[in-house]
């Protein structure tokens, strides 16, 4: 190859060397991660109420308040561990959710293909969870991770819809559960169950969005099946 | 002031500029992205230090920082080369093994992707900047924090160490 002068070198160069572009899930982790530190930038703290004047008691008074306290605390106790139980799982889940995103790191295994990303999770949990790639479907597959999820370890999915990051966490569960929506502090959230496993998708993409992800999801499940 | 509209207005428009210098320093797609992802924040926090002025050179001085500081804490030896030859043939007889007229497009690509790879990151960075992001010599000075004489001798020694790695690559006929 003649390469007599700069001219020659520049123009090879910048017809033949690659640019590497950066991926959509850099772009889209960096967004999140702005508009969460815009979410958190208002630094117009409401102020708190003038304080009030206590009533005074005088110590009777104030010993029957304390004997209410205690036995309103025996009663509650329980009734309180059973609110706390059953109080939504999808809360937990956006906060999850937002954190990784704030952390930036979404995958712990990268990857475009199931095949590299279904190996990962051995050893890693004690189930094995199903991983799809969704390309088809407009949702491709990022990769995934292992997060702790009210003491459990659960299997995190990565897709990404357009710039947006789906994320789809998974848990065996022998319940049965049609696609149900939810939404929490702005973020959809889609839970279904299909007797083997459960699974929430967080995103904040739209909820229609989210149905198709897992009516593909299920659908590959089916021909998995159907194929085997 | 606010986050989302500095992202949007300052790093976005100039991220693949940013990545592709951040990859090309590091030679490693994982280590790119922390680069960006730790400047992008850097720059983010310090945007309101950026008045009127040109948001590329600004953005990729931060990467370039930030990939530096990186491979300070690495120090790899090959790095020391100026022109790590070694690596550069092995590039290259990996592509000149391929035979079909079809891949010999992509074996070009190949080689002058290795021949960059090859230079010290000092004339990575340079050649990088002038040639594959198209930045005048002012702004890659600005960038680098160099002297502008500076920029045009590395720029030249690079270009004389490229044009001396390519003069054997066989274009294909």
């Amino acid at each position: 190859m003649k390469l007599d002068d700069d001219e020659e070198l520049s123009s090879l160069l910048r017809e033949q060397a690659s640019r590497h572009a950066a991926p959509d899930s850099l772009r889209a982790g960096l967004r999140a991660q702005a508009a969460l530190a815009r979410a958190g930038s208002p630094a117009v703290a409401p102020s708190p109420p003038p304080a009030q004047r206590l009533p005074r008691f005088g110590w009777r008074g104030l010993s029957a308040s304390f004997a209410l306290g205690i036995a309103c605390t025996l009663v509650m106790a329980p009734l309180i561990r059973e609110a706390v139980e059953r109080a939504p799982i999808e809360a937990e889940l956006v906060s999850e959710h937002t954190r990784a995103l704030q952390r930036g790191t979404l995958t712990a295994v990268v990857s475009t293909d199931r095949h590299t990303v279904k190996p990962w999770f051995q050893g890693r949990l004690d189930f094995a969870p199903p991983v799809f790639d969704l390309a088809a479907e407009g949702f491709p597959l990022q990769g995934g991770r292992v997060e702790e999820l009210r003491g459990e370890r659960v299997a995190v999915l990565v897709y990404m819809r357009n710039k947006h990051v789906v994320e789809l966490y998974v848990r065996p569960s022998s319940r049965q559960r049609v696609p149900t929506p939810a939404v929490q502090k702005g973020f959809n959230l889609l839970h279904w169950a299909d007797g083997s496993m459960e699974y929430w998708a967080v995103s904040d993409v739209e909820r229609g969005e989210l149905l198709r992800m897992a009516q593909g999801w299920q659908a590959r499940l089916l021909s998995v099946a159907g194929g085997a | 002031m606010d986050p989302l509209q500095d992202f949007e207005s300052r790093v976005l428009p100039h991220l693949d500029a940013a990545y592709n210098l951040a990859r090309w320093l590091l030679r490693s797609a994982q280590e790119a992205e922390d680069a960006v992802q730790e400047s992008s924040l850097r720059a983010l926090r310090y945007a309101g230090t950026l008045r009127g002025e040109d948001a590329r050179p600004w953005l990729l001085g931060i990467v370039r920082n930030t990939c530096f500081n990186m491979l300070e804490r690495q120090r790899r030896q090959a790095e020391m080369l100026e022109f790590d030859s070694a690596e550069f043939e092995l590039a290259r007889a990996a592509t000149e093994a391929e035979p079909t007229q079809q891949v010999q497009q992509r074996r070009l690509r190949v080689q002058i992707d290795a021949a960059i790879r090859a230079l010290s990151p000092a004339l990575r960075e340079v050649i990088v900047l002038r040639e594959l992001e198209g930045l005048a010599y002012e702004e890659i000075a600005r960038v680098a924090g160099l002297p502008i004489g500076t920029v045009m001798s590395r720029l030249s020694r690079a270009r004389a160490l490229l044009r001396t790695a390519l003069s054997t690559v066989s274009q294909g006929e």
